[in-house]
């Protein structure tokens, strides 16, 4: 058996357990196979992705982020955690000075909105400029 | 000083491909696109695992070179 051979197979089976697992959590079957489908997809995704680098023989937990990977991460959530920072500040300076009043809750999902964006965009275009 | 590399020449003088680099070193192959074109310097340990992989000396993958004008 192939190192990738041994690799979907394993896939295969956490994927049917998670599946599992949500369809008990949730009581309904379509959820179980959905949540399977996804995680079975997101395994035969990741070792194309250029994001993890698969190591079979590490069994459960045969995908890792390799060095450069982390770096690449590590780097946008410093962004994203910048952005969100300043976001929430000029929340609370407009709220607190301008617009005086209480901080509505879409405005706070706004700024989780604009941490999230900014990760994924830094995450692109650190692999862009970085390799 | 500045990390030179001359991975991909002796990769190719090896015979093998950057996906086959980044199988035996255990990384992902643009991790490996990264270190050639020197954006991306790897720690001590992934250099001596590619000088291991290449079967050749570190200090012959990896070298350090003084910046012209730059800081020593």
């Amino acid at each position: 058996m192939t190192g990738m051979t041994r690799y979907y197979l394993t896939r295969t089976v956490v994927s049917a357990a998670f599946g599992c697992l949500f369809a008990f959590a949730a009581s309904t079957w379509w959820i179980g196979a959905l949540a399977g489908t996804i995680a079975l997809a997101f395994f035969v995704w990741a070792p194309r992705s250029g994001r993890y680098s698969v190591n079979p023989e590490l069994g459960a937990t045969a995908l890792r982020r390799d060095e450069y990977t982390q770096v690449v991460n590590a780097k946008a959530a410093r962004n994203a955690f910048v952005t969100t920072t300043l976001s929430v500040a000029a929340l609370i300076i407009y709220f607190g000075t301008i617009s005086q009043g209480d901080v509505p809750v879409a405005a706070v999902g706004v700024t989780l909105a604009v941490g999230l964006l900014t990760y994924l965009t830094s995450d692109l275009w650190l692999r862009r400029t970085l390799g | 000083m500045t990390l030179c590399n001359c991975l991909k020449e002796i990769r190719v003088l090896k015979g093998l491909t950057q996906e086959s680099l980044a199988s035996a070193v255990g990384v992902t192959r643009q991790t490996v696109i990264a270190v050639e074109k020197g954006k991306f310097s790897p720690s001590v340990k992934l250099a001596l695992e590619f000088a291991s992989a290449l079967e050749t000396p570190l200090d012959r993958v990896f070298w350090l070179e003084e910046t012209i004008g730059g800081k020593a």
